[in-house]
């Protein structure tokens, strides 16, 4: 059998062949499930004077309930390269990781430090493959030899070029912050702290966003992951003492005992068991 | 000789029971440029020459040393565009381990993979044998490891090894010299004079590569300027 030693490309694209039994089924009045988890988020990035700030909240949702507490929506791509991730929390997380394993073999391969542009390409082409399915709407953000650079991705696979960007069910509440008091130039300490602003108007004003807030500080040759900058969602009246159920606590309606009969059979003489 | 019938099928074994290809691979790896590793008791280190055609090749394009992981590097003697692909091959395979699992590689891992793609191009139709033997360095969870691989896919565990041209003189130095508790910086040493052995003309920073990986974990290329500090120690 030959296995040639030729390099053949992926079919890249969606398969579409489930498209006429999904029809079928909504058409017989099965409703398509809609409690995958995703991520309601806020995120948000923007370029300071000496660099770029991206910021996150922390909620995942499935519908109505907060799957995650605390989780990561800041995800690395390079050294130099982090991007926010909001929709479909297994889609922003599958397609981070691959681009950035990608991103890995052509440092190795080219020797240089990878470019927020090629990041960007990577995404937006592999998500027009997919024609919008799979949905992941990023922030992107980092600093290399050409400068830094803030991108956003949407899911059919389109990008912005931007100063400041929000993205996710709280990206309205986020920019209403960012267009009163961005400014160009901004000190690394102020632009923490208009991130952390944005962040928090999307975590009290957006059902979908809330609990902490995650800031990332990329800055030429140096970067700055601030996991939990900002907790302005703590557990109230957690009883110092514990919590124990001491037997006692339930009150015992009935009780029922049924004992098993307990049916062994010897065979005298038996074989051994094979080793 | 009955075997010479043999010899131009890959895929034919000879009388004798042997693959008359893999030998002449293991010919165009014997006439390749020398190359080594020790392994110490605080890291791995490797080592080739870096002979150019001529002077007016440029030497800081041409790097012979490797990074196949952050803790993993690779040398060779042989054949340089296959090592090129090789090398392609084992980063990405390297990749999809870390995508897989969310951890790094560990070297015997990577080693296995690599020698399988090796033994693959044995046993196809209408390809021939790598023209390369690759010594493989790194320091994982189980501690320093050097690793060589043939064309043929097989793989083997050193304590120090060389391959190349001057691979019988070198090993015999190796042997003498070689102590389980030596330090990293011993090994570099030892490389070093082991190279010195089999050198035509004059050894300088310009015309040997060293890589080195200690206990930081982390697989790096000697600088030009630390390769004359050692080479300065050992005169």
């Amino acid at each position: 059998m030959t296995k040639a030693a030729i390099h053949v490309p992926p079919k890249g694209g969606f398969s579409f062949d489930l498209c006429r039994r999904n029809e079928m089924l909504a058409q017989n009045g099965l409703k398509p499930p809609c409690s995958f988890k995703k991520t309601g988020t806020t995120i948000v990035g923007l370029i300071f004077q000496d660099g770029v700030i991206l910021g996150a909240d922390t909620r995942a949702t499935e519908g109505p309930i907060v799957a995650d507490k605390n989780c990561e929506k800041i995800h690395y791509m390079a050294p130099n390269i982090y991007c926010c991730g909001a929709g479909t929390a297994a889609d922003t997380e599958a397609v981070t990781d691959m681009v950035s394993s990608q991103l890995q073999l052509h440092r190795y391969h080219t020797g240089r430090e990878s470019r927020v542009v090629t990041a960007l390409s990577l995404l937006k082409s592999h998500l027009f493959n997919y024609q919008g399915h799979v949905s992941a709407a990023l922030v992107l953000g980092g600093v290399d030899v050409t400068g830094p650079h803030l991108h956003t991705i949407y899911p059919h696979g389109s990008t912005d070029t931007l100063p400041f960007a929000t993205m996710g069910s709280g990206s309205l509440a986020a920019m209403a912050v960012f267009e009163s008091k961005y400014k160009e130039g901004l000190t690394r300490d102020e632009g923490i702290q208009l991130v952390s602003e944005a962040i928090c108007s999307g975590i009290f004003n957006d059902l979908g966003s809330g609990s902490n807030v995650d800031v990332c500080v990329i800055t030429k040759g140096h970067k700055e992951y601030l996991r939990n900058h900002q907790q302005p969602n703590p557990r109230t009246y957690v009883s110092s003492k514990g919590y124990s159920f001491v037997k006692g606590h339930t009150e015992v309606l009935t009780t029922k005992i049924t004992p098993l009969k307990e049916k062994v059979e010897v065979i005298e003489g038996g074989d051994a068991m094979e080793e | 000789m009955g075997d010479s019938q043999y010899s131009f099928s890959l895929t034919t074994f000879s009388p004798s029971g042997k693959l008359v290809q893999i030998e002449y691979a293991l010919m165009a790896v014997g006439s390749g440029q020398t190359s080594l590793g020790i392994k110490a008791a605080n890291g791995v280190v490797i080592a080739t020459e870096k002979k150019l055609p001529s002077i007016l090749v440029d030497e800081t394009s041409v790097q012979k040393i490797q990074h196949l992981t952050p803790n993993i590097g690779v040398v060779y003697s042989g054949m340089g565009p296959d090592f090129r692909v090789l090398v392609r091959k084992s980063r990405k395979q390297a990749q999809q381990y870390h995508r897989l699992y969310k951890e790094q590689i560990p070297v015997t891992q990577l080693v296995r993979e690599t020698a399988a793609v090796m033994q693959e191009f044995t046993q196809s139709g209408g390809v021939r044998p790598f023209g390369v033997s690759l010594l493989v360095a790194g320091f994982d969870a189980d501690g320093p490891q050097l690793y060589q691989v043939d064309p043929s896919g097989s793989y083997f565990s050193w304590k120090a090894s060389a391959m190349g041209k001057n691979v019988s003189n070198a090993k015999s130095f190796l042997e003498k010299r070689y102590t389980d508790d030596m330090e990293l910086d011993d090994a570099v040493h030892t490389a070093i004079l082991t190279l010195k052995e089999g050198f035509e003309g004059q050894i300088s920073s310009k015309n040997i590569e060293i890589g080195i990986i200690g206990t930081d974990k982390n697989f790096r290329v000697l600088t030009p300027s630390e390769i004359e500090d050692y080479l300065g120690e050992v005169e």
